[in-house]
């Protein structure tokens, strides 16, 4: 994988739990440009152990002088989130993939209706820079839990004008769904990034009221499921890796020193989906991405984020 | 023709079936055909949500099933005598439609496709139109000669109306034109046309 060295500028709590870093080139030249709703993954060396999460790019998409990020300290936090709130300070160096969209707009679109859940805010900073640019019609829904978690609100004001409505869960109580979704017109596209609750419901809402699957768009980023420790053999590698029960597949055949592809590790994207060719259980599937056709054939597997409860899996890596 | 053989481009159309998930339906039929589909459709149920119904009837025979399916189903049908008049009907409709519509439309493929691009126009995915072919097999052809487009062709070879070259219909079917390519048939030798033959009767 081609990865960006990057030095963070600055760091900046922007809400409660949430930090707002820039970085630019290591060596100051320009950042690679990317589309509104992009993502990097970053590579953080915890007690000499790679960690790899994916944050979106905020934008501007016009700047490729600086990347920006924000970062929600997780409370169940694998290491990664704590790790950019702890040890991440101005002048700290970092390697980052390329820019990858997983989560672009429609250009099509008549309208798009952007529905943000408090940190989930992120990829529609850069895409309302796209949006702004193309002078598409578009309203942006941002809900969070109190005044203090509204991250960026003062910046999404400036950017989008009213066209943004908020809705601060202990002053407004929750967003209605239902009504944001019965009266948009013809063309309307939707794209909701947030907590697993308000993406679901929201996928369901839509489905009910008979909006077409590809007029709804959703980004989560999962964390890796944890569980039980188990023994995957890699077919082609003639290897054998243990993969404990606080790190994914991926991660811990990425320690034993196996290439293994990946791009959004965070079960969305399929690019890790490798052949299963034996389990001597149950595979436990966390990702986006499979189809329920392909879950019950229990012959592929995703192991940025899925696992099995099992013994020993023969992979064909 | 090899079996197993098919275009991808080519349309494959359905029998018109009420989605369930909906939040109002709008259906236009046209002609005898797309009479007797709206009859089958209104006789599966009455929906519980809005519908809107547009009949295009160009001739008496037409119109035939227009009252038998308002006492059927209580919803009043807006009739047209022409393609014109239901498109600009259709428009106005169009305006106060929200996501979550669907979509329905009968009768001939000169029906179909321009108001499938009527509804893409205002931003309907073409995978939620529904579709039912009824009446007539006739194509419209597109000469990918002289850019023309050849109306009620019944015949697997077709003169072009317009540049008269004599046109192989292909099954591959461009929905931005609303039509099926026509090749010229004796590129290779000239002058040598096979006999054509009525397979879109």
């Amino acid at each position: 994988m081609s990865a960006l060295k990057v030095k963070v500028t600055a760091v900046e709590q922007v809400a409660e739990q949430i930090k707002h870093f820039t970085m630019v080139a290591e060596d100051g030249s320009p950042l690679p440009y990317f589309s509104g709703g992009s993502h990097v993954v970053v590579s953080m060396d915890i007690d000499g152990r790679t960690h790899r999460n994916a944050y979106s790019l905020m934008g501007p998409t016009n700047d490729n002088s600086a990347y920006q990020i924000a970062v929600r300290k997780q409370e169940k936090s694998r290491g990664g989130s704590v790790f950019m709130h702890e040890k991440v300070e101005p002048g700290t160096l970092l390697e980052i993939s390329m820019p990858t969209n997983l989560f672009s707009i429609h250009r099509l679109a008549k309208k798009h209706i952007l529905v943000a859940g408090g940190i989930g805010i992120t990829p529609f900073l850069s895409q309302i820079t796209d949006l702004n640019r193309l002078g598409h019609d578009y309203e942006l829904h941002y809900a969070y839990r109190s005044a203090e978690h509204a991250a960026f609100r003062k910046e999404i004001e400036a950017l989008c004008g009213d066209k943004a409505f908020f809705y601060p869960e202990n002053e407004t109580g929750r967003l209605n769904i239902t009504e944001l979704l019965s009266k948009q017109p013809l063309g309307s596209h939707v794209y909701v990034c947030g907590p697993d609750p308000m993406v679901n419901g929201l996928e369901l809402i839509a489905s009910e009221l008979g909006w077409p699957e590809t007029s709804v768009h959703s980004e989560k980023f999962l964390a890796p499921a944890t569980g039980a420790p188990f023994t995957v053999s890699l077919l082609q590698s003639n290897t054998e890796v243990v993969v404990p029960g606080d790190l994914s597949m991926l991660e811990a055949m990425e320690e034993a020193g196996i290439d293994a592809p990946y791009l959004c590790r965070g079960g969305a994207c399929g690019r890790c989906e490798v052949e299963v060719v034996e389990c001597d259980g149950d595979l436990v599937h966390h990702d986006e991405y499979l189809s329920d056709a392909e879950r019950v054939a229990a012959n592929k597997i995703l192991p940025c984020v899925s696992r099995a409860n099992c013994s020993r899996m023969v992979i064909n890596l | 023709m090899e079996k197993g053989y098919s275009i991808t481009t080519k349309p494959i159309y359905g029998t018109l079936i009420w989605q369930k998930k909906a939040t109002h339906h709008v259906v236009v039929v046209g002609g005898e055909g797309g009479g007797k589909a709206l009859l089958k459709l209104f006789q599966q149920m009455v929906p519980k949500q809005p519908v809107s119904v547009f009949y295009l009837a160009e001739d008496d025979a037409s119109k035939k099933y227009v009252s038998t399916v308002e006492d059927m189903s209580g919803e009043s049908i807006t009739v047209c005598d022409s393609l014109e008049a239901l498109t600009t009907s259709l428009k106005t409709e169009l305006t106060n439609c929200y996501m979550g519509t669907q979509f329905y439309v009968a009768g001939e493929e000169k029906l179909i496709w321009p108001v499938a691009k009527v509804l893409t126009e205002y931003g309907v995915d073409d995978r939620n139109i529904f579709k039912e072919q009824t009446g007539s097999l006739a194509r419209r052809v597109f000469c990918v000669h002289c850019e023309t487009i050849n109306e009620d062709v019944h015949h697997n070879i077709h003169q072009c109306v317009n540049c008269g070259l004599n046109l192989f219909v292909r099954d591959h079917f461009s929905r931005h034109w609303g039509a099926y390519m026509g090749f010229m048939v004796d590129g290779e030798t000239p002058g040598e046309i096979p006999p054509a033959q009525e397979v879109y009767p």
